[in-house]
C-alpha cells in the first residue's frame, strides 16, 4: 500500500530539501516550522496494461462496447492528445500508442476504412514527424503518416465547422472532419484534473474563435481552482462543459478514452528525486552530489540536451473509456487517489520549484513567460478549495528565468516579451489591446500552420493563465532569476532563499508562515 | 573547490553523516517498512573475520579492559566439558557487557561465538555496522518482532555458533535486572541448545547507559559463569525463561556472598530479586549504582 501525501513541519531533524530551478535544483534549507506538501508515494503500476486497454474498449462506461460503434463504410476520427502531456515525456511505447493500436486492430477487423488520426493540437506547435512517430509508435506512423495521421490546424478555415452558440453565446468551432465523422475516439492522458473530460474534443480540436470564449482573463480570474472540474468551481473548466454538451446534442458522437498515470515522474537513474530527503541512502547522496555537479559543470547545450532526454517511468494507473462525463468522473477518481493531499489552512508564504520543463517547452525553451506560466498558472493552482497562500501573502519561486527564447517554437512570445510587456504587465489591458493583433498577425499564422511554432495569441493565453495566481499573491519573488527578465515580468528577485524571506517580510510581517510546495512529482493541495 | 567542500560540509551536517539518521518528527508516522535485506555480517563470521576478532579481542579490547577496569572473572570451569553450540546470557546495564563476555571466553569458545545486537541501534550507519560485526562477530536482532527477529540467530546456532544474547532486550537505565523477554528461552527451547548464564556485577556503576568510556579509577567489574541450564523435555518457554533470570540471580547472590550461601538461599527459595526496590525513579537508581566494594567476599583463609 503505497503511502499517501502528508506535510511536513521541518524541525532541527529535516536535512536540507530539494528545490527544482530550471535545468537543475539545488538543496535549501528551510526554517524551522515550514511546512513542506510532499505528493503520496507513487500507485503500483496496472501489470497488462494491454489487457486493461482491451476492457475498457469492451466494457466501456455510458456508451456500447467500441467494436458495435464500428461499422463499414463509416467515417472515423481518432484524436490524440499531444506531446505537452505527460511531462517528462513517458518511456516508449506511449500508453497512446498502446490505445491506438488496439482501436485500430478493431476498426481493420470491423471493416473501417476512412479513418484519420489528427494530434489535438489546437493552438499548440505542429508537432515534429518524429515527436508524432515516438508518441504513436513506428507501425501507426508507417500506416497512417503523413495523409491520414496529421496535426490539427486551428487556421484552415476550409477544415473547421461551426456547431453552433452554447445558450452563454459561446461559439463552438471545431475541426470539420471531426464533426462530420460517425464517431471521433478520443485518446487522452489525464496529467493533471484540469486535462480531459469536454476539454478534449471541445479545446483540442477547437479554434481560436471557439477558445478565446474561456481562455481569457475574466474566465481564468472567476475561475476559484482550475484543479477543480466539478461545476461551479472553475469557470474555464464550465464553458469547456458547456461546449462539449452542445457537440454531443448536436449529434457528434465521441467515444472518450482516459489514462491515468502513477508518480514516477523520474527515471530510477534519477530515483532520489522521487524520494523524501531524509529517507535518500548514502547512495543517492552521492549521486544527487555527483549530477548537481556535472550539471553545474556542464556546458548550457548538453544540460539541455541531458534534461530533455529525460523519460518517465510512467505507470497506468486506470484506462476508463465510453461517454465523456461518465468517463471522466471515474478518471477523476483515479488522478485524486494518486495526487490529492489534505492540508489544513493557508499560509504567508508559498515557496516553489519552478522544474525544467511544462506542457509548452517539450524539446523547447523554458522562456520566462512559460516560466511564469508553469509557476503562476499551474503549480500555484495545483490546489483545490483555496490557494496554499493567503490572499496578499508572498510567492517565492525558484529559477534562473533566462532571458531566452526558442526561435521556431515561440516566435510570438518574443514580441510579446519584448513589446506588450515592456508596456504593461496588467492582463486586461494586454488583452484588450494587443490579444487581437497578434490572434489575427497574417505572419504568425503562416508560421503557425506552416513551421512548427506557437499561434500568436499563445502567449497571451500563458499570462491569463498565471492572472489568477499573480492578482491572488501581493508579491512575487524569483530566487537566482535573471534581474532584467524577472523585472520586465513584474516580479522581484533575490540572490538568495534568506533574502527572499526579508523582502516578503515587508509584506506580510515578520514572522511569516511558509508553506513549500515539494513538487514535482504533481499533487493537489486540498486546502482545508 | 571551496564551494564543494562547503556544500559537504552542509551535507554532512544535514543528512548527519557518520551519525544515527534521524526522521523528522511530524515524519514518523509516515516511515517507510525497512526491507529485510539490510547489513550482510557473514564476512565477519569467516575465518579471516575471525582471526581478525580474535587478534582485536586480544591485543586491543583486552587490554582496554584490563586498564580501565578492575576485572574478575569466576566460574570458566563450567563451560569445561561442554560443546557448542551455546546460548551466553547475561544481565544487561552497559556497552561493556558484549566486551567483557567476549575477551572472557577462553579461546576455542571466542572463536565460534557470535554476539546478537539490536538491529535499530547498532545496525544503522556503516561505520557501526561494521564495527560491531568485525569486534562481535554480531548479528542483527530486530527488536519486539517476536520469533521474526531472531531468524539469523537461530540459523547461526543451527551452523555450530554460540551465541550470545540479553534477554532484557536493552540496557538498563538503573542498574536493576529488567524482566526476561521471552523470545530467548523459545529460541532455546526451538534450537535445543543449554543455556549458560553470566552474571556481571559493576559493569553499570563502570559505565552507565549514556558514558562512552568507563569511569576513571579503575572501577571493580565482576563476571560470573553459570553451570549451564538444560531446557528440559516439554518445559514452557515462561518456565525456561524464568529458570534463567534466577540462574543469573543466582550468580548475583554468589558474588555477593558466597557460593555454598547462595546454594542454601536457592534451595529456601530466598535468593534476593535482582529487580530492585519498588519506589520512585531515583531511589532506584540510587541504589542501582550503589558501588561494587572493590575486593570480593572474605576468604576463608584471609
Amino acid at each position: 500500500m503505497p503511502r499517501p501525501g502528508f506535510v511536513l513541519e521541518v524541525d532541527e531533524r529535516t536535512p536540507p530539501l530539494l528545490v527544482h530551478e530550471g535545468e537543475g535544483y539545488r538543496l535549501q534549507k528551510f526554517p524551522w516550522g515550514t511546512r513542506v506538501v510532499y505528493p503520496p508515494d507513487s500507485l503500483p503500476a496496472i501489470r497488462d496494461v494491454n489487457a486493461a486497454i482491451r476492457h475498457a474498449l469492451l466494457s466501456p462506461v455510458g456508451s456500447e462496447p467500441l467494436p458495435e460503434l464500428l461499422k463499414p463504410g463509416m467515417k472515423l476520427t481518432i484524436a490524440v492528445d499531444d506531446i505537452s502531456i505527460p511531462l517528462p515525456q513517458m518511456r516508449t511505447p506511449d500508453v497512446r500508442q498502446r490505445i491506438l493500436e488496439h482501436v485500430i486492430e478493431l476498426a481493420a477487423s470491423k471493416g473501417v476504412e476512412d479513418v484519420k488520426i489528427v494530434v489535438a493540437t489546437a493552438l499548440h506547435r505542429r508537432m515534429t514527424a518524429a515527436e508524432i512517430k515516438r508518441m504513436v509508435g513506428e507501425r501507426v506512423f508507417r500506416s497512417f503518416w503523413p495523409n491520414d495521421l496529421s496535426n490539427f490546424d486551428a487556421e484552415d478555415p476550409d477544415a473547421l465547422t461551426h456547431v453552433g452558440t452554447t445558450d452563454k453565446g459561446e461559439d463552438v468551432e471545431i475541426s470539420k472532419r471531426a464533426a462530420e465523422s460517425d464517431l471521433i475516439v478520443y485518446v487522452n492522458v489525464n496529467l493533471v484534473a484540469m486535462d480531459g473530460g469536454h476539454k478534449s474534443v471541445a479545446v483540442g480540436l477547437a479554434s481560436y474563435k471557439s477558445l478565446k470564449h474561456h481562455h481569457n482573463v475574466d474566465t481564468m480570474m472567476h475561475s476559484l481552482s482550475y484543479m477543480d472540474p466539478r461545476e461551479g468551481r472553475s469557470a474555464i473548466y464550465d464553458s469547456a462543459t458547456r461546449m462539449g454538451r452542445l457537440i454531443a446534442a448536436s449529434g457528434i458522437k465521441v467515444f472518450q478514452i482516459e489514462t491515468t498515470l502513477n508518480n514516477d515522474t523520474f527515471p530510477s537513474q534519477l530515483g532520489f528525486l522521487n524520494k523524501r530527503e531524509w529517507e535518500w541512502s548514502a547512495f543517492d547522496q552521492g549521486l544527487m552530489m555527483a549530477a548537481r555537479k556535472g550539471n553545474d559543470l556542464a556546458p548550457p547545450r548538453v544540460r539541455r540536451e541531458v534534461f530533455r532526454r529525460i523519460e518517465a517511468d510512467y505507470g497506468l494507473t486506470g484506462v476508463n473509456a465510453g461517454e465523456v462525463e461518465a468517463v471522466h468522473e471515474r478518471t477523476l477518481a483515479n488522478l485524486h487517489r494518486q495526487q490529492l493531499v489534505e492540508v489544513r489552512g493557508q499560509s504567508d508564504v508559498l515557496v516553489m520549484g519552478i522544474p525544467y520543463i511544462g506542457p509548452y517547452n517539450v524539446n523547447s525553451i523554458l522562456n520566462p513567460i512559460l516560466v511564469h506560466c508553469l509557476g503562476l498558472g499551474y503549480l500555484f493552482n495545483m490546489y483545490r478549495n483555496k490557494p496554499l497562500v493567503k490572499p496578499g501573502g508572498v510567492v517565492i519561486m525558484f529559477h534562473p528565468v533566462p532571458w531566452e527564447f526558442h526561435q521556431i517554437h515561440h516566435p510570438s512570445y518574443i514580441d510579446f516579451f519584448e513589446e506588450v510587456l515592456a508596456e504593461t504587465t496588467d492582463p486586461s489591458t494586454i488583452e484588450s489591446k494587443f490579444e487581437q493583433q497578434y490572434a489575427t498577425d497574417p505572419w504568425y499564422t503562416h508560421l503557425y500552420r506552416t513551421s512548427h511554432a506557437y499561434h500568436g495569441v499563445h502567449p497571451f493565453y500563458m499570462w491569463y493563465w498565471g492572472a489568477h495566481g499573480r492578482d491572488h499573491a501581493g508579491d512575487v519573488i524569483f530566487v537566482g532569476g535573471d534581474a532584467k527578465a524577472v523585472a520586465r515580468l513584474g516580479y522581484r528577485r533575490a540572490g538568495t532563499f534568506g533574502d527572499a524571506l526579508e523582502m516578503a517580510k515587508d509584506t506580510v510581517g515578520p514572522s511569516p508562515s511558509i508553506t513549500y510546495f515539494h513538487a514535482p512529482p504533481l499533487m493537489i493541495a486540498d486546502v482545508k | 573547490m571551496s564551494g564543494v567542500r562547503d556544500e559537504l560540509k552542509e551535507m554532512a551536517k544535514g543528512f548527519r553523516w557518520g551519525r544515527r539518521p534521524l526522521v523528522p518528527r511530524s515524519a514518523e508516522p509516515h516511515v517507510l517498512e525497512k526491507d529485510d535485506a539490510g547489513f550482510p555480517t557473514d564476512w565477519a563470521r569467516t575465518d579471516a573475520g575471525v582471526a581478525v576478532r580474535q587478534v582485536l579481542l586480544k591485543g586491543v579490547m583486552k587490554p582496554i579492559l584490563a586498564n580501565e577496569l578492575s576485572m574478575r572473572v569466576h566460574g570458566l570451569d563450567n563451560l569445561g566439558g561442554l560443546e557448542g553450540p551455546v546460548l551466553f546470557f547475561s544481565n544487561h546495564t552497559s556497552h561493556l557487557d558484549a566486551t567483557i563476555i567476549m575477551t572472557t571466553l577462553p579461546d576455542e569458545w571466542q572463536a565460534k561465538t557470535a554476539v546478537g545486537a539490536a538491529r535499530d541501534y547498532f545496525f544503522d550507519v556503516w561505520w557501526r555496522q561494521a564495527f560491531t560485526a568485525l569486534v562481535y562477530g554480531a548479528f542483527p536482532i530486530e527488536r519486539g518482532s517476536g520469533s521474526k527477529g531472531v531468524g539469523k540467530a537461530r540459523e547461526l546456532l543451527d551452523e555450530g555458533w554460540s551465541i550470545v544474547v540479553f534477554p532484557e532486550g536493552t540496557r538498563s537505565p538503573d542498574g536493576h535486572v529488567q524482566r526476561f523477554r521471552h523470545g530467548t528461552a523459545r529460541l532455546c527451547l526451538e534450537a535445543g541448545v543449554p543455556a549458560v548464564p553470566i552474571g556481571i556485577r559493576g559493569a553499570f556503576q563502570a559505565m552507565p547507559k549514556g558514558r562512552g568510556w568507563p569511569r576513571p579509577g579503575r572501577p571493580p567489574v565482576s563476571v560470573r559463569y553459570g553451570r549451564p541450564i538444560v531446557p528440559e523435555e516439554g518445559e514452557a518457554h515462561q518456565d525456561f525463561s524464568r529458570r534463567m533470570a534466577q540462574a543469573v540471580a543466582q550468580l548475583h547472590d554468589e558474588d555477593r556472598s558466597t557460593w555454598w550461601d547462595s546454594l542454601r538461599r536457592a534451595e529456601r527459595g530466598q535468593t534476593p530479586s535482582l529487580s530492585g526496590p519498588m519506589g520512585p525513579g531515583w531511589l532506584r537508581r540510587w541504589e542501582g549504582s550503589r558501588p561494587v566494594p572493590r575486593r570480593g567476599p572474605e576468604r576463608a583463609w584471609e
